[in-house]
């Protein structure tokens, strides 16, 4: 029951990742196709442009539930690969928890950073 | 009396690369795991680069993007867009069957057989040929855009 409950989970992230990252794709990879229908996206990755958007706070929010769907489908799917070899079930637990914290402790850092900017 | 082995269909690990009598799917699903743990390793140095460099200033954040404006990185950038390209269009194959559309109606296993694979195989082909057409339009605009 609980895996099933991680596998819905993993199928919606993976379609709301499929929306959100083939948006940042497109913008970020076709920006010479963008160019010639007349839309210039090729300061996005300057200085300034960064700081334009570090000190707006729907950015943040975006950055951090965006961050929180990645990070729980990456891990989940990593997490499901590990297991697929079948080791015993302490070391699947280990596994587990090992990619918990690793998963909790990027949160936490990754998420920090876009709020301490937002004032600096 | 002579007792009849199951076939062993346990591949482990070999599996991760041979399919063993598994047919073209079961590639894409090895293509969609590669793919996966290629995209991850991307997300791990994109969170460094957005995190531990952009924290440090102008200068530093330059410095960086300097060091990643070469052919290699762009070509390593296109290939991490094509297996997103790959690993969204073919996670979104897996969600329509696993939840059970796009097959065809249960029907009784008699000779000759109408297994739902085929039905299935054919929207299979037309995902793949999605994949094929972005790879190349994002190729298209790496070459145009410059390396």
């Amino acid at each position: 029951m609980r895996n099933t409950y991680l596998w819905f989970m993993q199928l919606i992230t993976g379609v709301l990742i499929a929306v959100l990252l083939g948006i940042h794709m497109v913008l970020m990879h076709l920006d010479a196709i963008l160019g010639f229908l007349g839309v210039d996206v090729t300061k996005v990755t300057s200085w300034e442009s960064m700081i334009e958007r570090s000190n707006q706070g729907i950015w943040a929010g975006l950055y951090i539930a965006l961050l929180a769907v990645v990070l729980y489908h990456a891990l989940n799917g990593l997490r499901k690969v590990i297991l697929e070899l079948t080791p015993s079930a302490r070391a699947g637990r280990v596994t587990t928890w090992v990619i918990v914290a690793f998963g909790i402790v990027t949160f936490i850092w990754c998420s920090y950073v876009p709020i301490a900017l937002l004032s600096a | 009396m002579r007792q009849t082995q199951p076939r062993r269909n346990y591949l482990g690990a070999v599996g991760w690369l041979w399919a063993g009598n598994y047919k073209v799917e079961r590639y894409l699903y090895i293509l969609h795991r590669i793919t996966g743990l290629g995209i991850l390793l991307f997300l791990l140095l994109h969170l460094i680069m957005t995190t531990v460099f952009r924290v440090q200033g102008q200068d530093v954040w330059e410095a960086a993007m300097a060091v990643l404006n070469n052919p290699w990185f762009k070509i390593g950038e296109c290939l991490v867009v094509i297996a997103f390209v790959y690993h969204a269009l073919n996670g979104l194959r897996l969600i329509l069957q696993q939840l059970g559309f796009l097959m065809v109606r249960p029907a009784p296993s008699i000779y000759p057989y109408r297994d739902s694979l085929r039905k299935k195989r054919s929207w299979t082909m037309a995902m793949i040929a999605v994949v094929v057409i972005l790879a190349l339009v994002f190729f298209y605009d790496l070459v145009v855009g410059g390396w």
